[in-house]
């Protein structure tokens, strides 16, 4: 990231002076001037990754909440039938964007790289996530375009590739795991203040969830099958809040990252700030 | 007008020591989490329960009862001990604090052998995880408790690195290892409730 770019920057937000002009414009003096530009690629990137990746999965192509494990053959061969064109579009799109995941996983790291722990955090992150994305979305992807690409082939053969691109996707969940508790162990560790300690603990939550996947191998049907209750449902839930937290704290951390070494400072408008601000008046 | 509505409060009040969370109040994001997260999955237990109430509690007679009464006077035994800890710790009494959390971990580890021996006892006797639907929240809760009771370990690992120098003794670290350990006893107990006690 652009460190050498950002001078002696010492504010946690770019400087303001000029201001950038609004619209479209405001995009360019961004891209021109911002030292933050490549962290603020990052945290688009996963933005969009994760708003195409939801209207792919759950809506495009129906891979998300998984259909039933225990379906025969007939009934796996109609729903690939069924979701004919929205699997190959679907997963067309998934490969043209795929890449998104690699910046998306580069600013975690980066988070780690800032915090005062050791630099194997933020690197044993990466490998893991890089590569876990084939067997944990490409195979799927490549898996369920290839049975649904033919739909005369033999319905075992299609059943097949039905229970093999599944179980890879929910096969990997274990690598997920590992990699919430190493990001846990680096925010807890961290003296810099990169993130909140109570993330932290969130990823904890995530890290037990992703272990309740595992029953998925044995059950073919239930609360603890690949599309169960608890399995899927619950896990989904803690899953999307966990998401959707660390994509407000990665935002909020490049709005305070000051290409410094020590604490990261606090954003001058935050409530705690305000809160001290009027401690500080009333006395 | 500050300083006189001070002063003229009595001497006892004004030294009233200010209220705190104990431990990092961020932990209890966790606790607050992990409790929303296992009503989830009780809701989907009672669920299931009210739509096979014959299955379950013919399958619930297998379930040793002593031994659910034995492990959760284990957890609950450790609790108390872990309490006699945090205030040891806060005295500044590192000894007794140490002593105190060996005393959890011993009786963290019954808990663990306790359950372990009776799932191969259920096990042996043909009731295993996928046995029915019973069995399979039995040793579904059970398990992922027992992943969190190992957690447990850690944390009192590191309540036990706290107080092995004068110069760590973190009283909001131990406070907060001190927590996560008592929400593992509160799950338990209401594990316990669902799975044994409840007909």
């Amino acid at each position: 990231m652009s460190e050498t770019s950002a001078g002696p920057a010492t504010l946690a937000e770019p400087p303001t002076e000029a201001g950038p002009p609004r619209g479209l414009a405001g995009i360019a003096w961004h891209w021109r001037n911002d030292p933050k530009r490549e962290l603020w690629f990052a945290w688009y990137s996963m933005i969009i990754f994760y708003n195409i990746f939801v209207i792919v999965f759950f809506i495009m192509t129906h891979a998300q909440p998984p259909p039933h494990p225990d379906w025969s053959d007939a009934q796996v061969v109609s729903w690939f039938n069924g979701n004919h064109n929205g699997l190959l579009i679907g997963f067309g799109i998934v490969f043209a964007i795929a890449a998104l995941t690699v910046p998306a996983n580069a600013l975690i790291a980066y988070s780690m790289r800032r915090m005062s722990v050791s630099r194997a955090f933020a690197y044993s992150y990466l490998v893991m996530y890089s590569l876990s994305a084939f067997p944990g979305m490409l195979l799927l992807c490549v898996v369920l375009s290839v049975a649904a690409m033919r739909p005369g082939r033999d319905p075992a053969q299609t059943h097949w590739l039905y229970d093999f691109a599944f179980l890879s996707y929910i096969g990997t969940m274990g690598i997920f795991l590992v990699g919430s508790l190493v990001w846990m162990l680096a925010i807890l560790l961290d003296k810099n203040r990169v993130l909140p300690k109570w993330f932290g603990y969130l990823n904890l939550c995530n890290a037990l969830t992703e272990v309740v996947v595992a029953p998925a191998w044995i059950f073919h049907r239930g609360v603890l099958d690949w599309n169960g209750l608890i399995s899927w449902w619950i896990n989904m839930v803690v899953f999307g809040v966990y998401t959707s937290a660390f994509m407000v704290l990665l935002r909020t951390m490049i709005r305070r990252e000051d290409f410094g070494e020590g604490p990261l400072p606090d954003l001058p408008n935050t409530l705690k700030a305000k809160i001290a601000a009027l401690a500080g008046a009333a006395q | 007008m500050t300083d006189i509505a001070q002063a003229e409060q009595p001497e006892a009040e004004t030294k009233k020591p200010a209220r705190h969370i104990p431990g990092q109040p961020d932990m209890w994001v966790l606790v607050l989490f992990e409790a929303l997260v296992f009503t989830a999955y009780f809701a989907v237990y009672l669920f299931h329960r009210s739509a096979h109430s014959g299955l379950f509690l013919r399958s619930q007679a297998y379930l040793n009862p002593w031994l659910g009464t034995l492990d959760t006077v284990l957890l609950l035994t450790s609790s108390m001990f872990m309490l006699h800890c945090v205030q040891a710790a806060r005295a500044g009494v590192a000894r007794a604090a140490m002593t105190n959390a060996c005393l959890t971990a011993l009786l963290g580890l019954g808990f663990l052998i306790s359950k372990v021996t009776e799932w191969i006892l259920l096990t042996r006797t043909g009731h295993g995880f996928t046995s029915n639907e019973f069995f399979m929240y039995y040793f579904f809760l059970t398990g992922i408790h027992l992943l969190h009771l190992l957690i447990g370990f850690i944390t009192l690992g590191v309540i036990m690195y706290q107080l092995r120098s004068p110069k760590r003794g973190s009283r909001e670290i131990v406070e907060t290892c001190a927590t996560y350990w008592h929400t593992v006893d509160l799950l338990w107990i209401l594990i316990f409730s669902l799975l044994y006690v409840v007909r």
